[in-house]
């Protein structure tokens, strides 16, 4: 196992019980993710890129096979363990945003830091700071059901950013912008790549895919492809 | 790692905003706790303040007076005997008691009716006839005029000292002396008026006549007089107990009691009577916890039982937070915390609603007096509405804790 894979999964699979049938969403998953390493998830849907992005981030938990994170076994970790890892190691952008419907703008990026012994002062910073990465500076006060889902996949973003994790995992994060903003956040998780953070992304689109150093392709819970872009194809989308 | 200090404060913060996201539906929880403290407070207020006036009361009338009278039996009773003491018993125990001061002998006269007139005016009142000593022991004192002296009780003169009620009911003069009033066909001359006592428990404690004893059982001839009340206190420094057994001796002796014989009189003492008024309050506050501790536990499950709906509600939310690094513990305490405020809310405006509702109560009933909050009411309040809070928040919280983040996450 080289020592600067940040992710090594030996033999994942996740099934699920469908009354007698056992469906597998994810099979046989065997793959390394170095560090600072900038990687694209792309396949057909329900081919189990999320169920995979879940259980990277520590928030759904294998059928079979293990997972190294930073070469510590997830398996062998607590609740509290891994909500510290979801606290600190992982930023994760949802495919459904999945912020707090009751909490402003700010107040959703804050929550994060709420689990960290961090003064409400310097938590409002650093919040103010993501959100004006993400360029929602102007919506501090807004809730999520005021803003577009453009708006709200940002704030979904800035939130995963503003704990500055070693790995930030994006399901689709910018699936629902235009393209002028999709070419805006490339060029932030670009800066965030060059800064030394591990990037993994959930895409769709080929230009994204093309854009990462390396592209996986799953079709039916199965590693279809895993391939490096060559400098020509990753320059082809001007960020 | 974050502390648990750290944690309680969010958990706390988090637990007011939600609060205050559902006002309304967390004014209706807290409801069952509202109406469990405020009739705690209620019941503790009006019997702290009943009992409080009691012992003023009974400290007014002089806490070492002792009554002497006589005891009947129920089996006696019911054979149709009814025990007395008589004028001679008392002649002859202020001879030969020792250690005593102020006895006086007084005789309640409703046998011989206590109709009593003025004018075109008739009452009903109740009328003491007794002697000097009275005044000292039972503590009367005129607000003009005089009391009764041993030369009234001497000479059998037909006067009357008089409550302030009887004065207003007759439509007396206010200042009434020398005025004649009827009782029982009788002339009698007012002598003085007694300085107003007031009511307890809506009873009027002003409306009597009190005449010297030799003219009262000269009046109503040997019938009245076989039984009278012996009012008494020991002697400054003087033992009670050695005033009671002298007294028991002499009466056992004069009564005829053998050996097993039970007294056939009794000794009351404001000791006593306060005694016994303590123990119905102690036992009207015992009932009134039973009904009370039953109302706090339906509140406190009405709190668990949002507290569940409240869980599941959220449930996407706690998923989002697990996702974001909140361990179970701290969404425990959150849940918790939120429980017991809400708990603690319902408690304080239960202890202001009864404190409200107790000064409401005393002010509408005559007779009664002021309601008094003890300390330790509001200390158990605030204990039980802590408990209620977090022995009915703990299963929800815990439930909550242990929800599975992707579960928690997908849930609709
Ligand atoms: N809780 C579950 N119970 C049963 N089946 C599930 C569950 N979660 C996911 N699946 C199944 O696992 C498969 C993979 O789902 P997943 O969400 O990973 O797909 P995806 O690749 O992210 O698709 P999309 O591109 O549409 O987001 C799907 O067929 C889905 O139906
Ligand atoms: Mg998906």
């Amino acid at each position: 196992m080289p020592v600067d894979a940040v992710i090594s999964l030996k033999n994942i699979s996740k099934r699920y019980q469908m009354g007698t049938e056992t469906f597998y969403a994810l099979r046989n998953i065997s793959l390394n993710i170095e560090r600072n390493d900038y990687v694209a998830i792309i396949g057909p849907s329900g081919s189990g890129k999320s169920t995979l992005m879940n259980i990277l981030g520590c928030l759904d938990v294998p059928s079979e096979g293990q997972y190294l994170l930073a070469n510590q076994a997830v398996a062998t970790l607590d609740e509290a363990q891994l909500a510290q890892i979801r606290n600190q190691s992982v930023g994760f952008i949802f495919q459904s945003f999945n912020l707090l419907p009751r909490a402003s703008v700010l107040a959703n990026v804050m929550q994060p830091l709420v689990y960290r012994m961090i003064p409400t002062a310097q938590r409002r910073d650093m919040a103010e700071q993501a959100l004006s990465r993400v360029g929602l500076s102007d919506k501090l006060g807004h809730f999520p059901n005021q803003l577009s889902g453009g708006q709200r996949q940002r704030v979904a973003i800035a939130r995963a950013l503003v704990t500055k994790p070693a790995i930030l995992l994006g399901d689709e994060p910018t699936g629902n912008l235009d393209s002028k903003t999709t070419q805006d956040i490339m060029k932030l998780f670009d800066q965030l790549h060059e800064e030394g953070h591990t990037i993994v992304l959930v895409t769709h689109e080929q230009d994204i895919a093309d854009h990462c150093r390396r592209v996986i392709r799953l079709v039916d819970g199965q590693v279809a492809q895993d391939s490096r872009n060559d400098m020509q194809t990753r320059e082809k989308m001007h960020v | 790692m974050f502390s648990g200090l750290h944690a309680t404060i969010e958990g706390t913060r988090a637990a007011l905003a939600s609060i205050r996201a559902h006002a309304m539906r967390s004014a209706l929880t807290t409801l069952g706790i509202v109406i469990g403290v405020a009739a705690v407070i209620t019941v503790v207020a009006v019997m702290e303040g009943l009992s409080a006036s009691i012992d003023s009361q009974l400290d007014d009338l002089g806490s070492d007076m002792v009554t002497l009278r006589a005891r009947t039996s129920q089996e006696q009773a019911m054979l149709g005997f009814a025990n007395k003491l008589s004028y001679e018993d008392f002649i002859v125990l202020k001879s030969k008691v020792n250690n005593v001061q102020d006895m006086s002998a007084t005789m309640q006269a409703f046998t011989f009716g206590s109709k009593v007139s003025y004018g075109r005016e008739t009452i009903q009142t109740q009328v003491i006839g007794t002697d000097a000593n009275y005044q000292k022991v039972i503590k009367v004192f005129p607000q003009q005029g005089r009391f009764v002296r041993s030369s009234d009780d001497d000479r059998r003169r037909r006067v009357v000292f008089i409550g302030e009620s009887v004065r207003k009911k007759l439509k007396l003069p206010d200042n009434p002396i020398g005025e004649f009033i009827s009782l029982s066909g009788e002339w009698f001359r007012i002598i003085g008026v007694a300085e107003e006592r007031g009511s307890l428990f809506g009873f009027d404690q002003d409306n009597y006549i009190i005449a010297p004893f030799s003219t009262m059982a000269s009046l109503a001839g040997s019938r009245v007089t076989e039984n009278i009340d012996i009012l008494f206190r020991p002697a400054p420094g003087a033992s009670l107990d050695n005033v009671q057994a002298q007294i028991r001796q002499i009466l056992r002796k004069r009564h005829h009691l053998s050996g097993d014989d039970k007294d056939d009189f009794e000794f009351i003492t404001a000791k006593k009577t306060k005694e016994s008024f303590e123990k119905v309050t102690t036992s009207v506050t015992l009932v009134a916890g039973g009904v009370v501790g039953i109302s706090l536990l339906v509140g406190g499950i009405g709190v668990m039982n949002i507290m569940l709906v409240s869980v599941t509600e959220r449930t996407r939310e706690i998923g989002i937070n697990k996702a974001l690094g909140a361990t179970p513990n701290f969404i425990m305490l959150q849940f918790l915390v939120e429980a017991l405020v809400l708990s603690l809310f319902g408690g304080l405006i239960g202890l202001l609603l009864g404190w409200g509702l107790a000064a409401l109560l005393s002010m509408l009933m005559p007779g009664m007096p002021g309601a008094l909050v003890p300390g330790w009411a509001i200390a158990l309040s605030f204990g039980f509405t802590t408990a209620i809070g977090v022995i009915f928040g703990l299963m929800p919280a815990v439930k909550a804790s242990k929800l599975n983040p992707i579960d928690a996450l997908r849930y609709e």
